[in-house]
């Protein structure tokens, strides 16, 4: 498991989840976003290309996320979701409250960083 | 966003009232809220709910009498409050049994949240069982193999009713799999149950003194009964267990009027089995911190158990009957317990001494109960919700314009602002 946080823009930040994305990733990844959020960040991408478990507090903080980023005129996007992970969206259909793109290339052309 | 929200709630009495206490309380935290209207069932002899006082920080909250357990007319008269009160979106807290224990009022009843939407209000059912994973002999809807056939049929039917609400909340993946399987549907979701506390203290695992409680609590008559603990009681007293109170915590099913009453009978030469009746709230964290041990007495389930999250959430040792899906259920929830079969006392007996005589594993099984039930809070569940009722609001386009127009600050000024 890893976690990686860097900016592609002075308002767009890009985290970076590696291995399990679980109640044991979550503290770390919430005070960075936390972090990002009190620098000016509004944009926020999660990088899940290898991420191959993600469990509901892990969605918990993504909504958690996207909820502060739409409160400072931002979005939460989510990039490289793999088959597993994408199951657990559908189950629970934050597919469809999230703009997901299919790798971190599209998410970058979407943003235009 | 104004919610009304047709339910059970405290002081009414009908299953998963304790559920939507704490929905509501969760709710009316949350910023997008401005309103929280309870449609919800009238109380017995014409008694009236208490009405909330405006609180700082809190979304309003009205309690609107709407429909009555075992009425026909509950639809038509819900669709009328729906009309009156003119919400954002309506939420259904629901169980196949919500309206009623005939199978009229409570099939009529589920018709409701369709109906809601055809009149263009956004609707949402937190369904919290399903009927293709009820045993619905053992649960007392179905008295033999052909009535139960029958009963499935029906369910199908209503299920497909329940389906044509904008979405359909469900607390446990497989059952989410079960109806897109079945109804090839793309309008129901997992929404986890969520812990009723956030944050709740470390609890004491040390018992009061006094006798041990083998305590149960709920809703007695239907699937949860009382007769095998009474039976597993005897047999723990002649294995030399003499220091033993049994509580039964909590009212007849509304399907089982009088039920408890015969179990008093049936054990009036047990005086150390004890009744309480109706638990209130203020009450509930007494009952469960007296507890040794807490009993699940069920021949059936209906799906994931509100008692367990509360016994967790008060660092509970508890023992579980080994059926249906109960066990994949709380197991993937992370609880553990001691396991009985329901069809043989002796069984529950020996899994409630297993218990009794380890303080070790009993309060091991307290700490993994507590850690459980302190997933994902309710509060984190709500913003999933939230989530879902902006998507479904976008769906209905004239109240989705209507919220536009009225996504003004006056909106937010409906809240009592926390004194400076």
């Amino acid at each position: 498991m890893s976690i990686t946080s860097s900016s592609l823009t002075p308002s767009t930040a890009v985290i970076t989840v590696s291995g399990r994305f679980d109640a044991h990733q979550v503290p770390k990844i919430q005070k960075d976003v936390d972090g990002m959020l009190a620098n000016g960040t509004t944009v926020v991408v999660f990088d899940l290309s290898d991420v191959n478990f993600v469990d509901s507090s892990a969605l918990a903080v993504m909504v958690r996320t996207m909820k502060h980023c739409r409160e400072r005129g931002g979005e939460l996007i989510l990039c490289g979701l793999r088959q597993p992970v994408r199951i657990i969206f559908e189950l629970t259909r934050m597919d469809k409250a999230f703009r997901i793109f299919d790798d971190m290339q599209q998410a970058r052309n979407a943003l235009g960083a | 966003m104004h919610i009304a929200i047709v339910t059970t709630y405290p002081p009414g009495k009908g299953t998963l009232n304790e559920y939507a206490y704490h929905f509501v309380r969760a709710l009316r935290t949350k910023e997008e809220i401005t309103r929280v209207t309870l449609l919800v069932d009238d109380l017995p002899d014409g008694a009236a709910y208490p009405q909330p006082e405006a609180t700082a920080g809190l979304a309003p909250l009205d309690i609107v009498p709407s429909w009555r357990f075992d009425s026909a007319t509950n639809a038509w008269r819900i669709l009328r409050a729906v009309r009156s009160v003119d919400p954002d979106i309506v939420l259904y807290n629901l169980q196949f049994a919500s309206f009623g224990g005939t199978k009229a009022a409570a099939s009529l009843g589920l018709t409701t949240p369709w109906l809601t939407r055809l009149a263009d209000y956004p609707s949402m059912v937190l369904l919290h069982n399903i009927m293709e994973t009820v045993d619905l002999q053992n649960a007392g809807y179905a008295a033999n193999r052909a009535m139960e056939s029958a009963m499935r049929l029906a369910g199908t039917t209503v299920t497909r009713v329940l389906l044509n609400a904008d979405l359909v909340a469900l607390t446990i993946p497989k059952y989410v799999e079960i109806l897109h399987a079945k109804y090839n549907t793309k309008n129901v979701l997992l929404a986890p149950h969520g812990s009723f506390e956030d944050n709740a203290p470390m609890p004491n695992f040390e018992l009061p003194p006094g006798p041990r409680q083998v305590m149960t609590f709920g809703k007695f008559g239907t699937y949860k009964r009382v007769e095998m603990m009474l039976d597993a009681l005897r047999l723990l007293e002649s294995d030399g267990y003499d220091d033993l109170e049994m509580v039964v915590a909590g009212s007849d099913s509304p399907n089982a009027r009088g039920y408890l009453d015969q179990m008093k009978q049936a054990c009036a030469d047990l005086p150390n089995v004890h009744f309480t009746g109706y638990v209130s709230e203020e009450d509930v964290p007494r009952i469960f911190q007296a507890a040794t041990v807490v009993i699940f007495p069920y021949t059936s389930t209906t799906g994931s158990s509100g008692v367990l999250h509360q016994a967790g959430s008060y660092g509970r040792a508890v023992v579980l009957p080994k059926i249906g899906d109960f066990a994949e259920v709380i197991t993937e929830e992370g609880y553990d317990g001691e396991f009985f079969n329901p069809a043989d006392a002796r069984t529950l007996a020996d899994a409630i001494a297993r218990i009794l005589d380890s303080d070790e594993r009993r309060k091991e099984l307290g700490l993994r109960n507590y850690m459980a039930s302190q997933g994902l809070p309710i509060a984190d569940v709500l913003d999933w919700y939230l989530l879902h009722f902006e998507e479904i609001i976008a769906r209905h386009p004239k109240r989705a314009a209507r919220r536009r127009a009225l996504a003004t600050p006056s909106l937010a000024s409906e809240r009592v602002q926390p004194a400076p």
